[in-house]
């Protein structure tokens, strides 16, 4: 069972200019006092097409943990548009709230982004290069996505001997398993997320 | 932190970190009947005084307060024993002994030891406490039963005292049992798990713990009578509290009346009421919550909101040696305060998604950009613009589709985009693998990973619902194409297309299931106003007739997923090529990766299909039938009316039409096996619905209603047969839990259990609560397990037919045993013959049918099922004989009968252990187990209740190696 479960991420100070830092007000659960850091990472997706253009905007490491809730406001810089491919820097494109432990990753949170022109003017004729001034980033908050892994939560060594295990384990094609998700989303709209309560309605 | 039924089950509390008791009456949640205030610090523990006088809580303030339920005014604090007690238990669960005399605290201290104190009802006093662990106590439980001594054979001198039994758990991760008439613990187990224990609960029938600790892992103790003593039935039981104290469970409320039990049909006509009454409050209730819990939470006498806006600066962060930032995160909450989260999630506006929306699977992702069409669908204003000429959209006909979508509690905003153009989501797909993949900037073990879809149609954000708007898309993929992956250009047919399929209502969903043959549907009966307005999507008008069902509406594509293992799935596309203006329909069907493909000449409205059949109805009231392999089997069958559902199990075909009858055919061997068959009969009332739709493997289709009831279609008998009631008042009375096999009880799945849910439970507690008279108790079982297994029998389900009696068969053997030991003679004799006789001949006739051949002719399935066979009869070989020769009395003889039966008819059960003749084989064998003479005493006794119930846990040390003092 995991030891830290996300209770809410909630993005503050949205929508904002490009320029402006991310904020994120993220608050966890904690059943059982960590003995090491968490870590945090903010990682803004410059490309659909390729991983390459991912910025890592910025990783923080939170710590103590002790049982029980805790928050913390993560604030990162915005990216850096020269390294952003200037065919994307318009239009959709994703930013993702990592956590690690020891590690490991066990949760991700991914939010879509819109970056756009908020004066029709340059919309409808946006300039050929970007201008990352006029850019407005705009996070689309009410739909998160969230991810969790399954981590070893335990001690160095174990967590070695877990990985030896599981690497032959992936090389022949993980069992994926869907399990229903607590924590992120009101939680009245949480039975219709889980297909084991759906009913076919005509 | 804890909860505690009231003895009479019509309150319950629940002590929290906020140091109340909060009395909620059960009766009527979410009403408060008292908030207890006087405890300074967290309360962990609860306990009612079993006659109802009391209740006792114990918190972290070092103290033990008892409450007065007449005035909920505190009776007195006791502090004595916890002075030098630190807050160092997750828990403190007391528990106040059966007999009302004690009540015993968790942990406690007395000359810096920890101890479990021993308060005295008279006077309160502390005189005794239990000794010997070596951390905190954390839970005391006292058995439910109160004891007395086993009565040996008249050598014992004197009529022992009746005691109770308690349980006390550590932080020392032990256990002990006491007994009150013992100076010494019974049982000491010492380290049964890794971390402190957290909870203890005693079975009902009193010989059995289950223990669970921290470490995650739950631990189950049995105790055999002789270790524990006779237990007192509930009548002596009530005595002993008359005796003591007057009326027993002195507080005759209104609301003990609902939780009574039935004794005559006035009673159960108010139980019904209330049930109804509660149900109603309930709905509302929920309402209420929802919108209360919006208030936010306080903590540490701070709200949320303070909270959050000063965290930024509050926040205190630091550099690591190797210069990293380090957070140090602002602990809003201790641990196990498990109560705010509600309040918690709604005051931040996480998720802005709203009730109805449709959430996709994750095969569909979708992003609002994209999915243009849906915020027309929820009433955005439509855009004038738009051509509309096809729709045939009239308002009114709009507005009914709204409306019936919400009837039905169907968002139906089912995007056609997102199937049927997976051009459109490209450039998205490749966003979304991100949110599940880990990138090579966040490394970690591969495990398995688990996704939310939780796409979200509506946006709130102005500017992106600006975004959205149809009219903007158009313009901006005519100016800016590439550029904007929100506007990838759509053509203006194809957008007339998508407009079309939205205004017409689409209902119907295709979502992945889990039980490919049991699909439980839900649909409702509308209003014939709403379906005038609907019928126009179909081209024949048929009568009106009163009962009229829902009908799926065209949508341009749907998917169904049939199976998934194996993996099989319909695609369903409508309209998808024009030859020369003659639209036709894609029906595509993928099995484990073999697809095949036909078209059909008229739009499908839903489709079906099972690992044999795959069928679609289509607009002109056609019904197609293919093979799984994508044969046409026959040619289109014409209904009689509008499809409504579709179903298929097996070779089975189910269609259920908008006026409410009901087909079942099966295809192979090309028979009818219902044939138009009309739930008038069964939707009576005006407002009834039918919730759930079943078609059983062996083609007995059963529908759910949404009043509770579930009826079968016997097609033999041409009936309706009721096989399921929630509000039975049998099933909430019988109490056959002591008959449960240990571990396949809750393993039992059929369509009688997804029908009937889950076992409930609730009723049964009131049962025992209430001391019923021990023969209602005992008859309404009997009557409850006879349903039940007349219901798997009109299912066929073989599975349940087998649990349903064996639980039956085991439940007369136990009833036997404890009538002989409560020595009523000859009444008890007579009282048990009479339920008995007839469901015994009618089981066994069931098996012996009048073919002569044994192995229920009537009911091949039985065999196919559990793959025993006809040498099964020769029991009855065998039995013949008995009967007329041994028989002695009529009870004595079915009870050998019946004990015979299991092993052989029923297959796969485990032998009886006891004294077996090795060298008679097979059934005779059996026989000798059973002794020739009186049936009742020895021989019964000697058949295992629940063979295996003695296995003790894994890991866990055996209660009888364990004993020992401390």
């Amino acid at each position: 069972m995991a030891k830290v479960s996300v209770l809410n991420v909630a993005v503050l100070e949205n929508p904002s200019p490009f320029h402006s830092p991310f904020r994120f007000e993220i608050s966890f659960e904690c059943n059982e006092a960590l003995a090491d850091d968490l870590e945090w990472k903010i990682i803004y997706v410059g490309s659909a097409e390729s991983e390459e253009f991912d910025q890592i905007l910025d990783s923080v490491l939170v710590g103590p943990v002790p049982a029980g809730r805790h928050m913390f406001i993560f604030q990162a810089d915005a990216p850096n548009p020269s390294l952003i491919p200037e065919t994307d820097a318009v239009g959709v494109t994703v930013v993702l709230i990592t956590c690690t432990y020891h590690g490991q990753e066990f949760i991700r949170v991914g939010y879509y982004v819109n970056n756009e022109y908020p004066s029709p003017e340059l919309r409808e004729n946006p300039p050929l290069k970007p201008d990352f001034s006029q850019l407005q980033r705009n996070i689309l908050a009410s739909n998160p996505r969230v991810t969790r892994f399954h981590i070893n939560w335990d001690n160095n060594m174990d967590r070695l001997e877990a990985i030896e295990n599981q690497d032959p384990a992936l090389g022949c094609g993980l069992p994926f398993s869907c399990a229903p998700i607590k924590g992120l989303g009101l939680p009245g709209c949480i039975p219709g997320l889980l297909p084991e309560n759906s009913m076919d309605c005509i | 932190m804890d909860v505690a039924w009231s003895p009479h089950d019509a309150w319950l509390a629940s002590c929290s970190v906020d140091n109340t008791v909060v009395i909620w009456n059960a009766v009527k949640f979410p009403e408060i009947l008292a908030t207890l205030r006087g405890h300074s610090g967290l309360v962990k523990g609860l306990t009612w005084d079993p006659v109802g006088k009391y209740i006792a809580s114990q918190a972290d303030d070092r103290s033990l307060k008892v409450w007065r339920t007449l005035d909920w005014q505190l009776e007195t604090s006791i502090t004595k024993p916890f002075d030098e007690c630190g807050g160092t238990t997750h828990v403190l669960r007391l528990s106040w002994s059966p007999d009302g005399h004690y009540l015993v605290s968790a942990h406690a201290m007395n000359n810096s030891g920890p101890t479990a104190q021993i308060i005295e009802r008279e006077g309160w006093k502390t005189n005794m406490d239990f000794v010997g662990h070596r951390k905190a106590v954390t839970v005391v439980k006292f058995n439910p039963k109160i004891f007395k001594k086993k009565q040996k054979n008249g050598s014992s001198a004197k009529p022992s005292c009746p005691y109770c039994c308690c349980a006390v758990g550590s932080k020392d991760r032990s256990l002990s049992v006491w007994l009150t008439c013992l100076k010494r613990p019974l049982v000491v187990i010492h380290e049964l798990f890794d971390k402190s224990i957290m909870d203890i609960s005693w079975t009902l029938n009193g010989l059995g713990i289950l223990v669970c600790s921290m470490d995650g892992s739950v631990a189950f103790l049995d105790f055999s009578q002789d270790e524990l003593g006779d237990p007192l039935s509930e009548e002596e039981k009530s005595r002993i509290h008359q005796s003591t104290y007057g009326k027993s469970l002195a507080i005759m409320t209104e609301a003990q009346l609902s939780t009574a039990v039935i004794e005559n049909p006035e009673m159960l006509k108010y139980q019904r009421r209330q049930q109804q009454q509660q149900l109603d409050q309930k709905s509302a209730s929920a309402r209420e919550t929802s919108s209360a819990a919006s208030v936010a939470g306080v903590v540490n006498g701070e709200s949320l909101e303070d909270i959050r806006k000063n965290l930024l600066k509050k926040q205190v962060e630091t550099r690591t040696a190797d210069g990293r930032r380090r957070i140090t995160p602002l602990c809003i909450a201790q641990l196990d305060t498990g109560d705010f989260s509600t309040a918690f999630f709604n005051s931040i506006p996480l998720s802005g998604s709203l009730a109805g929306t449709m959430l996709s699977s994750h095969s569909n992702p979708q992003l609002l950009p994209l999915d243009s069409s849906t915020p027309n669908s929820f009433g955005a204003s439509k855009p004038s613009t738009e051509p509309v000429a096809t729709t045939g959209a009239r308002p009114a006909g709009d507005t009914v589709s709204k409306d019936s979508v919400n009837a039905t509690s169907t968002p139906a905003a089912l995007s056609p985009s997102v199937l049927t153009t997976p051009s459109k989501i490209e450039p998205m797909k490749a966003f979304d693998s991100r949110f599940t993949e880990r990138s090579k900037a966040t490394p970690g073990a591969p495990s398995l990973t688990s996704v939310t879809p939780t796409a979200v149609e509506r946006l709130k954000e102005q500017n992106l619902v600006k975004e959205l708007r149809p009219r903007d898309l158009l313009e901006s993929s005519s100016d800016s194409d590439e550029k904007v992956p929100v506007a990838k250009p759509s053509s203006l047919s194809k957008r007339k297309l998508e407009l079309e399929v939205e205004t017409v209502e689409k209902k119907k969903k295709g979502r992945p299931r889990k039980d490919s043959r049991l699909m439980p549907v839900s649909l409702s009966v509308q209003s014939p106003a709403a379906l005038t307005a609907e019928k126009d999507a179909v081209c024949l008008s048929v009568p009106a007739p009163a009962l009229k069902l829902p009908m799926p509406g065209p949508q341009r594509a749907f998917t169904l997923q049939v199976s998934s293992d194996p993996s099989m799935y319909i695609e369903v596309e409508n309209e998808v090529t024009a030859v020369g203006g003659v639209k036709l329909s894609r029906l595509k069907c993928n099995r484990e990766g073999k697809e095949w493909e036909t078209v059909l000449t008229s739009r499908i409205l839903t489709a079906a299909g099972s690992c044999d059949v795959v069928c679609v109805a289509c607009e002109k009231r056609m019904l197609s039938v293919f093979s799984a392999c994508g044969r046409r089997l026959l040619p289109p069958i014409l209904l009689p009316s509008p499809i409504s559902t579709l179903h298929c199990t097996g070779s089975y075909v189910m269609a259920l039409t908008a006026a409410a009858t009901l087909s079942v055919w099966d295809v192979h061997r090309q028979v009818v096996v219902v044939k138009e068959e009309s739930l008038h009969s069964i939707l009576a009332g005006s407002d009834m619905t039918v919730s759930q739709i079943l078609l059983t493997q062996h083609g007995i289709p059963v529908m759910n209603l949404s009043d509770g009831k579930a009826y079968c279609f016997n097609p033999s008998l041409s009936t309706w047969n009721l096989v399921s009631d929630k509000q039975d008042s049998l099933a909430q009375c019988a109490d056959f839990r002591s008959s449960l096999p240990p571990q396949d009880a809750m393993l039992c799945s059929g369509p009688l259990a997804i029908v009937q849910g889950r076992a409930s439970t609730s009723g049964r507690q009131a049962a025992r609560l209430f001391s019923v008279p021990h023969v209602v108790q005992q008859e309404t079982t009997l009557a409850y397990l006879e349903n039940q297994v007349a219901a798997a029998l009109t299912l066929q389900s073989s599975h349940e037919y087998r649990h349903w009696l064996l639980l039956y068969a085991r439940y007369l053997v136990n009833e036997g045993s404890a009538e002989e030991g409560a020595a009523e003679g000859a009444a008890a004799g007579h009282r048990a013959e009479s339920p008995l006789s007839a469901p015994l001949y009618r089981v066994s006739g069931a098996a012996r049918h009048p073919e002569g051949q044994v192995a229920c002719p009537g009911l091949p399935w039985l065999q196919q099922g559990q793959g025993h066979t006809l040498a099964a009869d020769n029991a009855h070989g065998h039995l013949s004989p008995r009967q007329t020769t041994e028989g002695r009395g009529d009870t004595g003889r079915r009870w050998a009968v019946l004990c015979q039966r299991w092993p052989n008819s029923l297959g796969g059960l485990p032998p009886y252990p006891g004294p077996v003749a090795p060298s008679e084989g097979g059934s005779s064998a059996r026989h000798s187990s059973l002794p020739p003479g009186p049936l009742c005493g020895a021989g019964v006794g000697a058949l295992p209740c629940c063979p295996g119930v003695s296995e003790a846990l894994p890991g866990l040390p055996f209660p009888a190696r364990a004993r020992g003092g401390h």
